[in-house]
């Protein structure tokens, strides 16, 4: 209950842009910021991608013309739109007003929307070069930025990275599991033809968020392993969990790792 | 003689200089404060009532595509929480391109998007490409690129209907696109 109430509150953050505290600006000495962040509550009941909304935003940089928060905020309807253009030209200037505020943003936005590997793995480690806390979490809230630095590697086809920086993040003192790092480790496991490791992950992974992909991933590396038996029966766990919508779940792109219908189909081919 | 004859006469000689500079001061200034105002407002009033939103073009548009709805009640693919709607799943939009589009002999890199309504019958339209290199600057592929892939991005007929659970399952319109990650002629991922 604990990690569904955690996905909604960060999905809810990444819907809406929490609006800042504007007496932050005043307390620093910034009344124009102040201004500019006075503007912007305006926009308060106002869908992101409307007229309305983005004319609050332009008002605000007519105030402002560095307030990075409001660059963000209008990049968000052209992020959405898939409109790569418009939104990396906002998000560049937010970036720019703010670099330690919105590079982590902007890198996982690349790697969620456009699988920019590589733009995201430079905004990653530029921002851990400019940070001494912790780096924080994909604009979703789903992963770690090390995490996205991972499947980053991943996407360039350099899976011995991906798990070296994932076995690291996992290994860190209080970090909080993500909801779908075991499985993504097992699959890099799977991938690299480490079985073994690739079967302890989906059983953490079942321990920690039990979705059909952990037993379906489960059922290939047991296939492998010639253990047809066991393969079948967590084929049926697979098919059950995913009747039942416990599924990996983005409501914006197709998650990394995600199984769908034709996918156990032909898996239970090779099996029956 | 009376003064202002005498004006009129004295300055007549000086009209062709005076109108000249006169004519290219003013619309100098004209311009400068037309186009400063269109700059100002066009930032305003150059939004439509969502950003991406696409009206209808005679000249581009099939005139048999219709909308369930007014444009105005046109939705996003991810408003309903359901994720991407096509029959089969990624793995069958996948398998479509990989079956269907040639790849192309070509230098260009980078992304191509195709932005388009699917209507409550699961029926495209209003189909419009925009397409950027690795730098995130505007850039043309191919016709051979863009055009194979907005003709078969238009016969694509998997889209589903998106019915909205609050609204007694009643489908309606929306908006979706496609992201075509292209190297050197050759598709490497599709999005979203």
């Amino acid at each position: 209950m604990k990690l569904y109430l955690t996905i909604i509150l960060f999905s809810i953050s990444f819907l809406t842009l929490a609006q800042p505290n504007c007496n932050y600006f005043l307390h620093v000495g910034d009344s124009l910021k102040y201004e500019a962040c006075k503007e912007t509550e305006n926009a308060t009941g106002h869908y992101q991608f409307s007229k309305e909304f983005q004319i609050v935003m332009d008002n605000a940089l007519a105030i402002d013309s560095t307030y990075s928060y409001a660059y963000r905020s209008k990049s968000v309807a052209y992020l959405k739109s898939g409109d790569f253009l418009e939104w990396k030209r906002l998000i560049d200037l937010a970036v720019k007003y703010d670099p330690i505020g919105n590079l982590g943003y902007r890198a996982s936005c690349r790697h969620q929307f456009f699988k920019d590997y590589g733009g995201a793995i430079v905004d990653i480690e530029e921002l851990s070069r400019m940070t001494h806390e912790d780096i924080g979490h994909s604009a979703n809230g789903v992963y770690h930025l090390e995490v996205v630095r991972a499947l980053c590697y991943r996407g360039l086809g350099n899976n011995d990275k991906a798990i070296e920086i994932i076995e690291n993040q996992l290994a860190t003192d209080d970090y909080l599991v993500g909801i779908y790092d075991y499985i993504h480790l097992g699959v890099l496991y799977l991938e690299a033809g480490d079985l073994e490791k690739a079967k302890s992950n989906f059983e953490k992974q079942l321990e920690y968020n039990d979705l059909a992909e952990n037993h379906f991933y489960l059922a290939k590396a047991l296939k492998a392993q010639g253990k047809m038996n066991e393969a079948s029966i967590e084929l049926e766990n697979t098919i059950a969990l995913y009747k039942k919508g416990y599924v990996m779940h983005d409501g914006y792109v197709y998650a990394e790792d995600k199984i769908y219908w034709s996918m156990i189909e032909q898996e239970k081919e090779t099996l029956d | 003689m009376s003064f202002s004859s005498l004006k009129f006469n004295k300055t007549i000689n000086l009209i062709p200089f005076q109108l000249k500079n006169l004519f290219l001061i003013v619309t100098s200034i004209s311009i400068c404060i037309f186009s400063c105002n269109s700059n100002t407002t066009k930032e305003k009033e150059s939004y439509l009532r969502w950003v991406g939103d696409i009206e209808y073009d005679e000249e581009t548009d099939n005139s048999d595509f219709k909308l369930c709805y007014a444009d105005k009640d046109i939705r996003q693919y991810f408003n309903f929480s359901k994720g991407v709607q096509y029959k089969g799943e990624k793995p069958a939009i996948v398998q479509y391109f990989n079956k269907n589009y040639k790849p192309v002999s070509s230098k260009k890199s980078g992304l191509l998007r195709i932005r388009f309504v699917v209507n409550c019958k699961g029926e495209t339209g209003r189909f419009r490409i925009m397409s950027m290199n690795a730098e995130y600057q505007p850039m043309e592929f191919e016709p051979q690129i863009s055009n194979q892939l907005l003709d078969l991005t238009k016969k694509m007929d998997g889209w589903l209907p998106i019915e909205m659970d609050q609204m007694d399952n009643m489908s309606l319109d929306y908006y979706q696109y496609l992201i075509f990650k292209i190297q050197n002629g050759k598709i490497i991922e599709i999005m979203p």
